[in-house]
């Protein structure tokens, strides 16, 4: 399954984004991360954002089976569950 | 196309750039130990573009071709792009700790692209569509481009007609059927020399009569007639030192201004952008000024937030992280820097689409945001220093720290000295505590001083350039309708 990974821009991240991706692809290999492209059809968007405004932009992309989004590393759980339960629709 | 770091470094060796310094002139500029960190820094705005990371603030989407370039070239088209903007340079400003000379540019395009499109609605000229094919260049090329105002302006108690050296505001001294030739120089030009391009727009509005000083072209950076001569900084000549590091503080990264003087340089009809319509100098320099005061909110707030942490690491290495008063000043440090940015973020979420369609800032918001910028950093250094400790400043040379001559009773070497009396914390080595000192010195009053401080007082006007726009924006008489209406005034 693919997922589209988009940051934000990281002006004044409250947590390492990058260490964030890294936990997810680390516990979850089953799953093919990429930075997200436009053209490309993702199974789900992962919109990784350093604070609570999330401001990516993420329209241009496109993704069959919705978006994820988050801004604290608390949501890593939640995430992790939202992204086992696409993979397994 | 966006550009690598290293491309867009390599592009500046192609370029035939006039350099002048100490008196001479320097052949290979690029590689000079007191130009490069500059040079290094402008490349960052080139590398952050591409790492996926950084991309979303980093990168737009051309209004005018559709490609993603780099925001540095983008006409916003929005208010979130306006946004993003202050959270791009807060982004630079955090990764060089320096001013990272890119601004100004993207500040001008913006002011050019609107009021190019208002001079051709009054007068039928072709500006505007000249100007857009100018931005397709820069954008398809992602260059750097030297937005340039200020003229010398000779004796400020006279117009740009009425000095006595007629050079001291930049004009045209020949108009051709081909172009225009213009004389004058631009002075403290930020990133300049790093430039492919000069944009350059008057220092202020014009009267009739200032029809020759009312001009706005673009130009190469190595035009025939174009040179510069390098500015100095403090502490600059450090850079030149053999193997010099700790004792400059920043040692990657720095900035950069200089005199441009256009020693009657042609420019042909397309890159011309106004030619003596003296009442549209006015728009422009309104303009790019509220853009520019605008960028003061983002790239200073990200240099504040590298200065917040040297100072909290300078209390830890000092042993003295736990004292109130310590937290305190660091929190005021915090709330100072975080007031800037919110000035950035405020005048940028009120802008307003322009005639032309790009967006522009809520100018009295923006006059606040750089007004602030005027007072807060040197209260932040103040705090940093007082932080730090005199150290900052008493500190020996890292040759001293290295040295093996013998000069103790016992066989101590002047760095072994140096190493026993500089020893601190156990958190941290005698070395790092060099560094943090040195970055704290370099930042408040060596080099990267001018950038923190004096840039943060006069760059994009000074002082009181924002307090009389204050003034017109302030709208003091509604507030005086609001005061007799809750008091019961009728008349």
């Amino acid at each position: 399954m693919s997922i589209g990974v988009k940051f934000c821009g990281g002006c004044n991240p409250r947590f390492e984004r990058g260490l964030a991706l890294e936990d997810l692809q680390r516990d979850m290999p089953f799953l093919e991360f990429e930075h997200a492209k436009e053209g490309v059809i993702y199974d789900a968007l992962l919109v990784i954002g350093g604070c609570t405004n999330c401001c990516a932009s993420y329209c241009q992309y496109q993704a069959e089976k919705g978006v994820i989004r988050m801004w604290d590393k608390s949501h890593l759980d939640r995430v992790k569950s939202e992204l086992k339960k696409i993979s397994e629709d | 196309m966006l550009m690598t770091g290293e491309q867009y470094i390599e592009s500046l060796r192609k370029l035939n750039t006039r350099v002048y310094m100490f008196g001479e002139k320097i052949e290979n500029w690029v590689d000079h130990p007191m130009i490069r960190p500059s040079i290094n820094c402008v490349a960052v705005t080139y590398d952050l573009a591409n790492d996926p990371q950084y991309a979303d603030l980093m990168t737009a989407k051309s209004s005018l071709t559709g490609e993603t370039i780099n925001r540095f070239g983008n006409l916003h088209q929005s208010t979130d792009d306006l946004r993003k903007k202050v959270k791009m340079q807060r982004l630079c400003g955090q990764k060089t700790a320096s001013c990272f000379q890119r601004c100004v540019g993207m500040d001008a395009f913006n002011a050019e692209f609107s009021t190019t499109y208002e001079i051709d609605k009054a007068h039928g000229t072709e500006y505007h569509k000249r100007f857009i094919e100018f931005m397709k260049m820069v954008q398809q090329g992602d260059l750097v481009v030297d937005g340039a105002m200020t003229d010398p302006k000779g004796d400020r108690g006279l117009g740009p007609s009425e000095q006595r050296d007629p050079d001291l505001f930049v004009r045209v001294v020949e108009q051709r059927p081909d172009g225009i030739v213009v004389r004058g120089a631009k002075c403290h030009q930020t990133g300049s020399i790093n430039s492919h391009w000069h944009l350059i727009m008057p220092t202020q509005a014009m009267r009739p009569g200032d029809e020759q000083y009312a001009v706005s072209f673009a130009c190469p950076t190595d035009a025939d007639g174009l040179y510069m001569i390098y500015g100095r900084q403090s502490c600059d000549t450090r850079k030149m030192e053999e193997n010099a590091d700790i004792d400059l503080g920043n040692k990657k990264f720095g900035g950069q201004e200089a005199l441009v003087v256009f020693d009657d340089v042609f420019i042909p009809n397309e890159y011309v952008f106004l030619n003596g319509e003296t009442e549209f100098a006015g728009m422009l320099v309104e303009r790019f000024a509220g853009y520019h005061r605008q960028s003061y909110g983002g790239c200073k707030t990200g240099v504040g937030d590298v200065i917040i942490g040297a100072a909290a690491l300078a209390a830890d290495y000092n042993g003295a992280q736990k004292a109130s008063h310590i937290k305190d000043k660091l929190i005021e440090m915090t709330h100072l820097n975080e007031t800037l940015y919110c000035c950035g973020i405020a005048c940028s979420a009120e802008g307003y689409p322009t005639e032309a369609g790009n967006y522009q800032i809520d100018l009295l918001l923006a006059n606040v945001c750089k007004q602030n910028v005027t007072r807060f950093p040197y209260e932040i250094v103040r705090l940093a220093e007082d932080i730090a400790g005199g150290l900052m400043v008493t500190m020996p040379a890292d040759k001293d720290f290295k040295s093996e001559m013998v000069v103790g009773r016992n066989g101590e070497t002047i760095g072994d000295v140096c190493n026993k009396y500089f020893a601190a914390s156990p958190v941290c080595t005698t070395e790092e505590r060099q560094r943090i000192m040195r970055f704290l010195e370099n930042i408040c009053l060596g080099s990267s001083a001018v950038g923190y401080r004096t840039e943060s007082m006069h760059g994009a006007g000074s002082p009181q350039a924002q307090r009389i726009m204050i003034q017109r924006q302030g709208n003091i008489e509604a507030k005086k309708e609001l005061a007799k209406v809750i008091a019961g005034i009728k008349k």
